[in-house]
């Protein structure tokens, strides 16, 4: 019951929270990213993934949140602001509900599910965030070892 | 804890009181006011002072770009001042591009670090502007007939902090030129400036070590001449025992016909020694009459991302080389700058090479005129002229494990006009091969973000941003065509690429193209094959497979 409110809410005002949300994530970047370079693109193809599998109920927007997170974990962001993203749907949302007249039926019950979905969405996020943070390291680690390749397998290191 | 985690009180100290961009606290000030920020991963580490005393190189010191105090040298801004006078004298292609541009913003969103970070300072534009508005400022002419709208400023030490920052984040790759109404070079820019700011020590760790040792021992990683033979030994000694054949190169040897030389990066790094096992594949199928130099035993140029005479004497090194060993001409391997420098910028400077003979394929017959003043013939365009004359023979089935693209590098594509040849080659030695988006190849390749020696590990997270372009169009090939393979013909794509890929594209490999050449040689004497060079199961060869057949 819980989670078709969020279904049906998403489903119906789509276009305009993605629009919004595709908003403030190019908004993270120095000059406002424009919306024809490749990582708006990419963007928004990802983030809209997102928000249909939140929509549908399935979680198949792992890779879609994996494919965000990773243009966000290289960018001279601040880890805290660059996450910040994936709670503005519950902001926006609550807007569109106040607005709505199904916000008069709305139990606290419901809101609070609304809002434990994206401070879930939002820790999946840091998890993924993470792990492409790990891997800029691994990736300095493999680099010096494959520039030094033939002077470590002479070496049999 | 990791030291690259910042504490708490920290966070909210920027949060709080630091103006930002993003709070809007610049949106009515101009864009020089925006202020420079050194973090880990956008910045390279500085040259060590013992790698600059021994190149003579001015202001040896320890300092760190996340210094406040970058311990300039007294009087650094007449030497600057100074610096840029005499260039303009000696270049008028400088003055014409900082005189010329009329700002219409063509170049703004084609420059791979614009795209990739959204800082305005990375379109090229603005990030020739840096340089300019100093220009008009300390040229009293130009200033006295814009007075008012120049857009000047007086060149300070923060002038100096952003200009490390934002022209060690142009990697030369010259797309943005490609697009500008008045042919400017942007890359040429960036030359000047970086060769000003070695004029006072501030400067970069990874491109003047190479340099250093380039400039000592004849290749970037300062590997001397024993070692340098045992490596090439070694990997000729792989390539034996996967084929059974004896590839027999040699080195120094005088009155060979021609002189071989390659990036070092073919000799030491991963994946480049496979593409150097199909070079030595490639000349023992031909019996090619060529040596291998231990002194003149590196192509890649990283004076040229230093100043201009240290691009010259490197340069010069590989035309002495040629001379002591009496070669009739060069065969240059697959490199990016080497091509730029030779191509562009060798003819005037050490040219002619009147030593040399125009050369010609021994094995074709084919008189390569477009190198009469180089006397220097790119592999790519060598080994397609043997295939298109039918010298060779190979088997295409043998790369049916790989499906590939192809990733012009920005110096060989844009810097001397080669886009067919290695195509012709790469279709002729595999079955599969899809092109990426016709805005993000040929003349309009996307950089792989670490060109002109940012390739330095500290900076991983620019070079990723950077390479961000070149990445999303392998993931529509990807996607589309189930690419796993990307080829180029550079080294420094060869060692960039791979962590790009690992990043944005797991899955997808990266090759030299006479690596797949060399899967793909059917040689004589040979035994089964099962694997490539990287020792892979080839598809449909797994029990040995006949080529016959």
């Amino acid at each position: 019951m819980k989670t078709r409110w969020l279904h049906q809410l998403l489903d119906a005002h789509k276009e305009i929270i993605l629009q919004q949300w595709l908003e403030s994530a190019l908004g993270l970047f120095p000059e406002k990213m424009g919306y024809t370079t490749p990582v708006a693109m990419e963007l928004s193809r990802a983030l809209e993934v997102i928000l249909s599998g939140l929509g549908s109920g399935e979680s198949d927007y792992k890779e879609a949140l994996d494919d965000v997170t990773r243009i966000l974990a290289v960018q001279s962001i601040l880890p805290s602001k660059a996450l910040s993203i994936f709670l503005e749907p519950k902001l926006m949302l609550r807007d569109i509900m106040l607005k709505t007249t199904v916000a008069g039926t709305m139990t606290q019950e419901v809101q609070e599910a609304f809002n434990s979905r994206f401070d879930l969405l939002t820790l999946e996020a840091f998890d993924s965030y993470m792990q492409h943070r790990e891997k800029i390291y691994q990736l300095k680690v493999e680099e010096g070892r494959r520039r030094m390749f033939m002077a470590l397998r002479r070496a049999e290191v | 804890m990791s030291k690259y985690v910042p504490k708490l009180s920290e966070l909210k100290k920027e949060f709080d009181e630091k103006p930002s961009v993003l709070k809007g606290d610049y949106s009515a000030r101009e864009w020089w006011d925006i202020p420079v920020e050194f973090r880990d991963g956008n910045w390279c580490f500085p040259g060590k002072p013992e790698v600059l005393a021994d190149l003579g190189f001015a202001n040896p010191r320890k300092w760190m770009a996340t210094d406040d105090d970058w311990q300039l040298p007294a009087g650094w801004q007449k030497i600057i001042s100074d610096g840029l006078q005499s260039r303009l004298k000696k270049y008028r292609s400088l003055k014409l591009f900082l005189d010329s541009c009329v700002r219409c913003g063509a170049c703004a969103d084609k420059c791979h670090f614009f795209l990739g970070t959204g800082d305005p300072k990375n379109m090229p534009v603005v990030r020739a502007e840096l340089l300019r508005s100093v220009y008009r400022h300390d040229f009293p002419l130009v200033e006295k007939i814009l007075k008012g709208f120049s857009g000047s400023r007086k060149l300070t030490e923060a002038v100096i902090k952003e200009w490390h920052m934002y022209f060690h984040q142009c990697t030369e790759c010259r797309r943005c030129s490609v697009f500008c109404p008045f042919g400017i070079d942007t890359a040429e820019i960036t030359m000047m400036v970086r060769e000003l700011l070695n004029l006072i020590g501030v400067n970069n760790n990874w491109i003047l070590a190479p340099v250093s040792n380039c400039n000592r021992t004849g290749n970037h990683l300062g590997i001397e001449p024993h070692t340098f033979v045992q490596n090439i030994m070694s990997l000729a000694e792989d390539v034996e025992d996967l084929t059974g054949v004896n590839v027999e190169p040699t080195f120094n040897r005088k009155g060979a016909e021609v002189l071989f030389i390659t990036p070092s990066g073919d000799v030491f790094g991963d994946p480049g020694v496979y593409t150097m096992m199909g070079y030595l594949l490639l000349f023992k199928h031909i019996g090619l009459d060529y040596t291998i130099s231990t002194y003149a035993s590196e192509g890649g140029n990283f004076g040229m991302f230093t100043s201009n005479d240290m691009m010259k004497k490197l340069n010069a090194k590989m035309y002495h080389e040629a001379k002591r060993l009496g070669v009739k001409w060069i065969l240059g391997g697959e490199c990016g700058h080497m091509w730029r420098v030779v191509h562009q910028y060798m003819n005037t400077m050490n040219g002619p090479a009147d030593f040399l003979e125009v050369p010609v394929s021994p094995i074709t017959g084919t008189r390569f005129t477009n190198a009469a003043a180089t006397k220097m013939v790119h592999i790519a365009e060598f080994t397609a002229d043997l295939i298109y004359h039918n010298k060779l023979k190979l088997d295409p089935k043998r790369n049916d494990h790989l499906r590939t693209t192809f990733h012009d590098s920005c110096n060989v594509a844009r810097g001397m006009g080669m886009f067919e040849e290695p195509r012709y080659v790469l279709r002729n030695v595999c079955n599969s091969f899809h092109e990426m988006p016709e805005d993000t190849i040929r003349e309009k390749t996307f950089c792989c973000g670490s060109g002109s020696g940012l390739n330095a590990e500290e900076n991983m997270e620019n070079r990723m941003r950077g390479g961000f372009p070149r990445a999303n169009a392998v993931k529509q090939v990807k996607d589309r065509h189930k690419v796993d393979s990307l080829v180029t013909i550079c080294a420094i794509d060869r060692a960039s690429l791979p962590p790009l890929m690992k990043y944005w594209n797991p899955g997808v490999s990266v090759y030299g193209l006479h690596e797949l050449v060399g899967n793909a040689l059917v040689m004589q004497g040979e035994t089964k094959r099962t694997t490539d060079l990287r020792e892979n199961t080839m598809a449909g060869f797994e029990n040995g497979g006949d080529d016959e057949e």
